[in-house]
């Protein structure tokens, strides 16, 4: 089933009688019926950083459906994590940690009930992807009221987020101007320095809270880099199933990963100010001054020892 | 429809979310919004005070859902993907409703029985409209005060040394250097702004809500504490014991607060409504009516420009 058919499928299905269908079908569990948690499978990390690229081939498979983007771990994990200061421990606090019991159970069901509604076609199996990098601050909170489900952590050299996030948001861009309607001020602008600087803090973020959320996560998890997967993407994807424990097709994972790939892309659609840039692992040292590289490597530090070993500062290189 | 759909795939054959059998009643809880320094500490004092009555103190729900629903992602509203996309209100509604159901039943296993909970959410405010949305049963007080006094009474407690920087340090941090010492200007819009955001939509949660409902000036209640007092209770329907109520107003009055414990820099400031005059540069009162000028000329016609 193609994306396209899916999606028409969903709406024809969502203005039909597809509740009531839904209200007849038993898990046997006890489990609330509607997608299976263990079916879930959420892609966090950051970003920039490829997840509508996996998340596409992924969705291309038989049986699967993507969930774009809902920003339920950006609801609960920016306001948990970064707004609410001291009062975490305390009686008064809606997400105090001794209630955890009384908001984790609301919190699976608004994941569970949102999916379930938006894609009933995954009632009686098959799985759902939830593409969320900009919701990977709240991976820990989620991973916690969802065990049974999957996870994807895909990381990417910070440099190059950093880089193709500038480039996404420069003048003239595909997000410039969706971002100008929305009067974001998050936007480069004049200086990018100071954009360079938040974007590599946000990074830290995300990723510090993604690979919480990872080690912690007892269930079937894989971790993904984007340079691997462009490397070697088929092979790179044979591992993120065997990783996440779930059977799939040789020839057509195949053919969805040359569906997806770059060189199918059409020319018109790559290049600077666009959605799919440059697809370059180590395009940074052409896109940053050695100043923003400084800037991005001294926040990062941490993560690109660990992750980027081998070319963790690069700037005396420059 | 597909909040009921929703019930139907969890099987349980429960009643609406958190209206189980010895939980909170929803009509039971009584919510304050306006917005920080209206006097919400103390009309939620008096309140709790009175036998039957429990406090929470500033659970942040309404921020929670609020900020991201209404500033963060408010240009997502219509994209069905988003988690609170307007297709499906409905359902997620229901998850705001069992959030706040569930999390007062584990705190307050007492009114379960039939009391009431006060809910002090001023700096939640924002969230007001889904919060009455989601709990269409429970009663609310819009608490307002003059937002020039209101700016006045922020810009006193962010400066250096006061009893926020205080609380700041209980939580085990410092607190920064606030825009309130180096650009006053700048730290006085600011409030004027979150002034307009948090009894703007407080405001449309009050207008829009069908039950039980009493709009509060602070001014009202500083001047005649106990009448107000008995006014709010008509309104939200609520009976109340005269001679208690008369107790608690007194206990609570600015006049029993230890002197030691009022002034400048202090949380208990001046209680003063027109105070800002003394506070705020004739700069600083032409930003606040500037910003929040549509809502002050609606709460405080008379007063509106100085």
């Amino acid at each position: 089933m193609t994306p396209k058919f899916k999606r028409a499928w969903r709406r024809a299905v969502r203005g039909g009688k597809s509740l009531r269908s839904r209200a007849r079908r038993s898990s046997g569990s006890g489990e609330p019926l509607g997608v299976r948690p263990e079916n879930i499978i959420w892609i966090f990390g950051t970003g920039r950083s490829g997840s509508t690229w996996l998340g596409s081939m992924m969705e291309s498979l038989d049986g699967c459906a993507m969930w774009n983007e809902p920003l339920v771990g950006n609801l609960f994990g920016n306001f948990h994590y970064f707004r609410v200061g001291g009062r975490k421990s305390g009686r008064q606090y809606i997400l105090g940690e001794r209630y955890k019991e009384t908001w984790l159970g609301p919190m699976r069901d608004l994941v569970l009930g949102g999916a379930a509604a938006r894609f009933p076609e995954l009632i009686g199996g098959g799985y759902l992807i939830i593409k969320e990098p900009n919701g990977s601050i709240g991976s820990p909170l989620l991973m916690e009221a969802l065990p049974e489900s999957r996870m994807i952590f895909l990381i990417r050299d910070p440099r190059d987020v950093v880089a193709s996030s500038m480039d996404a948001r420069s003048e003239g861009s595909w997000l410039s101007e969706r971002r100008e309607a929305q009067s974001h001020t998050s936007k480069p602008g004049r200086n990018l320095n100071t954009y360079a600087r938040m974007r590599a803090n946000s990074y830290v973020q995300q990723i510090e809270k993604t690979r919480q959320a990872y080690k912690a996560h007892e269930g079937r998890k894989v971790m993904v880099r984007y340079e691997d997967l462009r490397a070697d993407t088929l092979n790179t994807m044979r591992r993120v199933y065997a990783g996440l424990e779930i059977p799939v097709d040789e020839a057509e994972l195949a053919l969805s990963v040359e569906k997806h790939s770059w060189e199918n892309i059409p020319e018109e659609e790559k290049g600077e100010g666009k959605k799919r840039r440059k697809a370059k692992p180590g395009g940074w040292r052409e896109d940053l001054t050695s100043k923003q590289v400084e800037i991005v490597e001294d926040i990062t530090a941490p993560l690109l020892e660990e992750f980027y070993p081998d070319t963790a500062t690069a700037r005396d290189a420059l | 429809m597909i909040r009921d759909a929703w019930r139907k795939i969890k099987g349980r054959g429960t009643p609406p979310a958190g209206e189980e059998k010895g939980g909170v009643r929803p009509e039971n809880l009584v919510w304050m919004f306006g917005t920080a320094r209206t006097g919400s500490s103390w009309l939620s004092a008096i309140m709790g005070e009175i036998g039957g009555y429990s406090r929470w103190h500033e659970p942040l729900v309404g921020h929670l859902f609020g900020n991201l629903y209404y500033e963060r992602a408010g240009h997502r509203g219509e994209d069905e993907h988003f988690i609170l996309g307007a297709r499906y209100k409905d359902l997620w509604l229901d998850t705001v409703r069992r959030f706040v159901l569930d999390s007062a039943a584990a705190r307050f296993p007492e009114v379960a029985d039939g009391g009431y909970l006060i809910i002090k959410e001023p700096q939640g405010s924002m969230g007001a409209p889904l919060l009455m949305k989601a709990l269409p049963e429970s009663r609310m007080i819009l608490l307002v005060r003059d937002p020039r006094d209101v700016v006045a009474s922020n810009l006193d407690a962010h400066k250096k040394g006061t009893w926020t920087a205080d609380l700041m340090r209980k939580g085990g941090k410092e607190k920064p250097p606030s825009l309130a010492e180096s650009r006053p200007d700048a730290f006085v819009k600011g409030q004027a702004r979150r002034y307009v955001r948090d009894v703007g939509n407080a405001k449309l949660a009050y207008d829009a809500h069908g039950g039980r409902k009493v709009l509060v000036k602070y001014e009202d209640l500083r001047a005649d504490t106990l009448n107000t007092m008995r006014r709010i209770y008509a309104g939200l329907e609520i009976p109340v014991d005269e001679a208690e109520l008369a107790l608690s107003v007194e206990k609570h009055s600015w006049e029993n607060i230890p002197e030691e414990e009022k002034g400048e820099g202090k949380f208990h400031r001046k209680a003063k409504p027109g105070g800002w005059r003394e506070d705020l540069s004739p700069e600083q009162v032409e930003i606040v009516e500037g910003v929040a000028g549509p809502l002050l000329r609606e709460l405080y016609p008379v007063r509106s420009t100085a």
